[in-house]
């Protein structure tokens, strides 16, 4: 594994130029706030390591780890200007060692300090607004584990936005496309809490991880250690029966109250939008595990893309994607679920029949991730390389036929998060088939494309010569 | 103290700064606000607070629940 912790990936972020410390003193806001998302609009912007909060003594946050592709490079242990599509291609890989199951240890820093009374969040993390009309602070970028209450050796990861409503209290987007949903469901029929733990500042692959749409049944963890190439370290929690990733800065640990709802939100989302105040579930938090002082709070700034939230989610969710259609359609050549969190995907396909582009879209909404993200699906041949979009216009343009390649799936289930939702969390679902037809379809009017000169491959070798 | 999101006089302080007291937090017990002392003051002030994030107890009333509470198991 590459790195044990967080603080082990910030030195080597600090020692590759791409970590900057900012020791003069900083309002939570909207100080953290503005300088994350600035550092996300500068190309390559580093990572960004607050050290002196008004307020607060020997408490650091740091923002931006996974904001750019040199980070998500440097996370691999690859080259840090490894080109995206070779990380694409290495994580694939690095799945296929799945599943590595992690290994249990018995003492971890976050074991250092353990409070079980007078539980105060403010008082042991530095939490701030993240964007102006949020509805309070937020920890965006925390692990949340919880398990299957009828299945107790089903345990899911998942990054869910949590408002810091109080000392103790915390609201919670359990979403009904995530697993923890399904959890807290099967705890509610039972009027039972659901127990969770709250990990915070984690080694990067973990948040990675967390952001996976994996199948129900498959273990974060055991991914975890096949991306890194080592087993994961956990513990066991506290006061719940959870394991948590032992290199975490602090977990929050307690329990999902059953059956109550309460307003949550709004909060900036990845659309570039606010989200509607819903009522969501809560969180009570009954201890707290942490390193001693002073520790790192690692948080996430979201909003209009490009954000360090879709450098941390964009690739990895295509990798999940490609992996889990390619068992379903072996024709399956590239997957981009980059834009908007997946609401616009593109995949690259070979035809096995005729029509075979709008079966590849009709079986990525068989995805856990297709449950819901995906709307604005655009199949393309295996020539055409989806994370080049001038190459996927030029398809659409030259090789969809409106009246024969479009799909529509109107009041299909669709992300709540997403505006033109009407009601919310119902939209229209729209499969573009950009493949050349084949055999018995209809042959579009021109098949002979216009090849490159045959010279051209040397011409720009010396062309390049020649600008130097 | 009135809540500068729903204008409830409902708004508590509930924390100070761990460091020389250098602002407080307020919490509104009704619409679960939080605030601070420090920030600007359209997100402190009622009367400055953006129309589209002001919280009505009508719509409150409406809002959607996520997920669904499902129906209890009969035991």
């Amino acid at each position: 594994m590459p790195y044990k912790d967080l603080r082990d990936f910030l030195r080597r972020l600090e020692s590759e130029g791409q970590l900057l410390r900012v020791k003069k003193e900083v309002f939570p806001e909207p100080d953290i706030g503005a300088a994350a998302y600035a550092a996300g609009q500068i190309s390559n912007g580093p990572a960004i390591f607050f050290e002196n909060i008004k307020g607060y003594d020997k408490k650091n946050v740091v923002m931006n780890v996974h904001g750019s592709w040199r980070h998500y490079a440097l996370m691999l242990d690859l080259p840090m200007d490894t080109p995206v599509s070779q990380l694409f291609e290495e994580l694939g890989r690095r799945w296929d060692r799945f599943p590595v199951s992690p290994v249990v240890v018995h003492t971890a820093p976050l074991k250092e300090v353990i409070i079980k009374k007078d539980i105060n969040i403010f008082n042991e993390l530095p939490v701030f607004r993240i964007n102006q009309y949020d509805g309070g602070p937020y920890l965006s970028k925390a692990i949340v584990i919880s398990k299957d209450p009828e299945d107790i050796k089903s345990q899911n990861l998942g990054i869910y936005r949590l408002q810091v409503k109080d000392k103790d209290r915390l609201g919670i987007q359990a979403a009904p496309q995530h697993d923890i949903a399904i959890h807290l469901g099967k705890a509610e029929e039972l009027n039972q809490p659901l127990p969770v733990a709250i990990a915070i500042g984690n080694d990067p692959i973990i948040t990675l991880v967390g952001g996976m749409p994996l199948q129900y049944d498959e273990d974060e963890y055991e991914m975890a250690g096949a991306l890194s190439g080592e087993p994961t370290k956990i513990i066991q929690a506290e006061t719940v029966d959870l394991m948590v990733p032992a290199g975490a800065e602090i977990i929050l640990e307690g329990e999902i109250v059953p059956r109550k709802r309460a307003i949550e939100g709004p909060f900036g989302e990845y659309t570039g939008f606010y989200s509607a105040t819903m009522r969501q579930a809560e969180v009570k938090i009954k201890a707290i595990t942490r390193r001693k002082d002073p520790i790192i709070f690692e948080n996430l700034y979201i909003g209009k893309p490009w954000s360090e939230h879709d450098y941390i989610l964009g690739l990895i969710t295509s990798v999940t994607i490609y992996k889990q259609l390619k068992a379903m359609a072996p024709e399956v050549v590239s997957v981009n679920a980059m834009y908007c969190h997946g609401l616009g995907t593109i995949i690259s396909t070979k035809s096995r029949v005729a029509g075979y582009g709008k079966i590849v879209g009709a079986k990525l909404l068989a995805t856990p991730h297709g449950l819901v993200y995906p709307k604005v699906i655009i199949i393309v041949d295996e020539d055409i390389d989806p994370f080049n979009l001038n190459e996927v216009m030029w398809a659409l343009l030259t090789r969809f036929r409106a009246d024969r390649d479009l799909v529509l799936i109107p009041n299909a289930p669709g992300s709540t998060l997403d505006p033109t939702g009407y009601p919310r969390g119902l939209v229209t679902r729209m499969i573009m088939d950009a493949t050349t037809p084949v055999p018995p379809d209809i042959p579009l009017q021109d098949l002979s494309l216009v090849e490159p000169p045959e010279e051209a491959a040397e011409w720009m070798e010396q062309l390049k010569l020649m600008g130097k | 103290m009135l809540c500068p999101r729903c204008d409830k006089d409902e708004g508590i302080k509930f924390f100070e700064a761990p460091k020389d007291r250098s602002w407080e937090l307020y919490r509104c017990q009704y619409c679960d606000f939080v605030w601070r002392s420090t920030e600007k003051d359209y997100i402190k002030n009622k009367d400055l607070y953006h129309p589209n994030f002001k919280m009505r107890e009508d719509e409150m009333s409406k809002m959607m629940d996520k997920p669904m509470v499902p129906p209890l198991k009969k035991r």
